[in-house]
């Protein structure tokens, strides 16, 4: 196991480093210039230039970037909020982004794993169409869409909750009131998506032999679903539960913007359009992380849920 | 003993049919059914598919036509008609889309600026500002008037610089399907060859074939298309291209796997043994078993491209302006959503219906192809 682990650590590191290289040079070949005010003097601009390294040929900048990279400094932001290390940008614009998550996933979780069992057990009958209906239309229309419906008629005709996130630091009453849109639109789709995997992988387990001796035994229905049949099918949930967060993290970025919420999304919108180079390359390195640990996590996870997997086994 | 079974025979009910006739398979009635054949029987029993179906062809249809439909061009812009609302002519009778919006007016400047345009004063109330009360009213007003368009007809209005949002949505939904359909039938012929080659020949080929897509499939794919848009610049051909990127790695596993199923099978040993080629026995003896789940994968990839370049466009990062897309309708509908729903409406219907009729078309074809697949959506 710990063989295994260290030999995907290793592979992770390899894909991480080719990925923070693409993004260097993708990064860097884009066209424009970080100083972009055409009223200042040529030699200010060249010693601005200088200062980041950016008169010098590519391969050069590369060299001094990886030597940073690897004692972890991402460098300053040079436009978004020029001179602060990007590194406290994103630790700033992190809480209220994880906030998001946190809750969308434990809307989620729930009521997709119930909505799951139910169109389960009641196969076939009004319930389980109607639910498959509600998976279909979820899993369809676009997250956006929602996101403006939502706005539209519960925070502006009806006047329930507020149109855009409060501004408030702290977690408070008004500012969950606020919170609470943006959750809904980011948890629809995967709620559909809960909802529908869990269907089949029950679906199949309540066929099986053991299930008809728990019932056989003088369970009931639902105590052997509970006890038996769910264990089973929670198996390949977690494979989808993992990325799940990282399909909510992409889906903010959206999101975010529609409820202008400043979080990491509409931070990694600004630093593109910006041209703000180190910014950019930050926030989208930490998008891969997450979604590299997520993979591994889900990889290790097998194990640990189900004890006859063995991961990187041979035969 | 002798008597015994002469009186057998006699008492046996049964006798030889065909003693001297020669037997003879009965000759098949009616036409054999092929694959296809097959599929389609299973895929018109499927109600919701061919509904869906049925509506992919209506919106293919109506980003062929529809824009010729109208008498205004897509980039035609009438600055003075900005943000019409909606009017059809015979809809309008009824009450709905005939081009009026209700709208808070101050009661003095009822006869003056709004003189004629007013259709119905709905109610009368008082708002304080600063102290003083100003009397207001609640009217429904005919915007066609009051902005001289009396004799036109926007379908479904018009955006903030007086363009006919009816033909920009069409033409929006045009380019938003030709981005689809073109990159996932490049995805489909890059993931079909790459997973073939990588399942036939197996062994060291796969494996560093393998390593390379899982590099690739490390990549976040929404951090490299953003990219990928950002380094070529706005328009249709960058974001194809950025879709193809990292699209093809489904399609080639599948194959893959299709390949590893196949190819150890008796009847491509015995196609092996009498002389056929490596070509032979991929393109004619097993890629056509993965035909079905090749149609069913690009079925349900081309909502996926769909929303993929929405949501890009929704970010800003989307295609360049004159051209629309539905993604850019929406983002352009988001700004004003409050004040002019119906700007974001009618792209957020149509990219719903598509999406929901290539998922639904999609499911459809897959029970079709493989019906033991029925129930695992």
């Amino acid at each position: 196991m710990l063989r295994y682990i260290s030999q995907r650590l290793i592979a992770m590191a390899i894909t991480l480093f080719l990925i923070i290289s693409l993004l260097f040079f993708l990064v860097h070949s884009m066209p424009g210039s970080i100083v972009n005010d055409p009223m200042l003097p040529i030699d200010i601009k060249e010693r601005i230039e200088a200062k980041y390294h950016l008169d010098k040929p590519l391969v050069v900048q590369y060299v001094y970037f990886l030597g940073d990279f690897l004692t972890f400094n991402f460098g300053d932001s040079i436009k978004v909020q020029p001179k602060v290390p990007v590194f406290d940008i994103i630790k700033d614009k992190l809480p209220i982004t994880i906030q998001l998550n946190i809750l969308a996933l434990l809307f989620t979780l729930p009521i997709g794993v119930i909505c799951g069992i139910m169109a389960a057990l009641k196969k076939n009958t009004a319930t389980d169409h109607g639910l498959n209906m509600m998976v279909v239309l979820f899993i369809s229309v676009p997250s956006f869409v929602i996101a403006a419906l939502l706005q539209y008629i519960v925070a502006f005709k009806w006047e329930l909750v507020p149109i855009l996130l409060s501004a408030e630091q702290a977690l408070t009453w008004t500012k969950f009131k606020s919170m609470i849109l943006p959750i809904l639109a980011l948890s629809f789709g995967e709620i559909a998506i809960v909802t529908r995997y869990l269907r089949a992988e029950l679906c199949e387990t309540l066929n099986s032999d053991y299930m008809l001796l728990a019932r056989t035994k003088g369970l009931s229905q639902m105590q052997a679903t509970l006890r038996h049949a769910i264990r089973n099918s929670f198996i390949p949930l977690a494979n989808i539960f993992i990325p799940m967060i990282f399909s909510i993290l992409s889906g903010a970025i959206v999101i975010e913007n529609i409820f202008s919420v400043p979080g990491l999304g509409s931070l990694s919108i600004n630093a593109i359009n910006a041209l703000d180079h180190p910014l950019t390359i930050a926030v989208m390195f930490f998008y891969s992380l997450i979604a590299l640990i997520s993979i591994l996590v889900v990889d290790l996870s097998y194990g640990i849920i189900d004890p006859r997997i063995r991961m990187g086994g041979k035969k | 003993m002798k008597l015994e079974t002469d009186n057998n025979r006699e008492q046996n009910p049964f006798e030889f049919v065909q003693r001297e006739k020669q037997l003879a398979d009965e000759k098949f009635e009616g036409k054999a059914i092929g694959f296809f054949k097959d599929a389609m029987l299973r895929f018109r029993k499927n109600n919701a598919s061919f509904v869906a179906a049925f509506f992919i062809g209506l919106i293919i249809l109506m980003a062929i036509i529809a824009p010729l439909l109208s008498s205004f061009s897509y980039r035609e812009q009438h600055i003075e008609w900005a943000l019409l609302p909606p009017r059809v002519p015979g809809i309008e009778k009824i009450g709905i889309w005939d081009g009026t919006k209700v709208m808070d007016i101050k009661k003095t400047s009822l006869d003056e600026k709004y003189k004629g345009s007013i259709v119905k004063v709905m109610e009368e109330y008082d708002m304080d500002y600063r102290g003083r009360k100003i009397p207001m009213v609640k009217a429904k007003v005919d915007m066609y008037e009051l902005k001289g368009a009396k004799d036109t007809y926007f379908w479904m209005g018009t955006d903030a610089l007086g363009r006919d949002q009816w033909t920009r949505l069409w033409k929006g939904t045009r380019i938003s399907l030709l981005i689809g359909f073109m990159a996932v039938t490049i995805n489909v012929l890059i993931g079909v060859t790459y997973g073939s080659i990588s399942g036939y020949y197996g062994g060291t080929v796969d494996m560093v074939m393998q390593r390379i897509i899982e590099i690739l499939s490390g990549v976040p794919p929404l951090v490299l298309v953003i990219l990928f848009v950002m380094y070529l610049g706005a328009g249709i051909l960058p974001f194809i291209l950025a879709m193809i990127v990292t699209g093809w790695i489904g399609m080639s596993r599948m194959i893959r796997a299709q390949f590893y199923k196949y190819k150890g099978q008796e009847y491509v040993l015995a196609s092996r043994t009498m002389g056929a080629k490596d070509r032979l026995l991929i393109f004619r003896h097993i890629l056509p078993n993965a035909i079905g789940p090749i149609i069913t994968q690009a079925t349900f990839a081309v909502p996926g491209a769909i929303f993929i370049e929405s949501f890009l466009s929704y970010l800003g990062l989307g295609l360049g302006a004159p051209e629309p897309s539905i993604g850019v309708l929406l983002a352009e509908g988001q700004k004003v959503l409050l004040e002019h729903p119906h700007l974001t409406l009618f792209p957020a219907i149509v990219i719903s219906i598509l999406m929901l009729s290539f998922n639904l078309f999609g499911n459809g074809l897959r029970d079709a192809f493989d019906p033991t697949l029925r129930g695992q959506e």
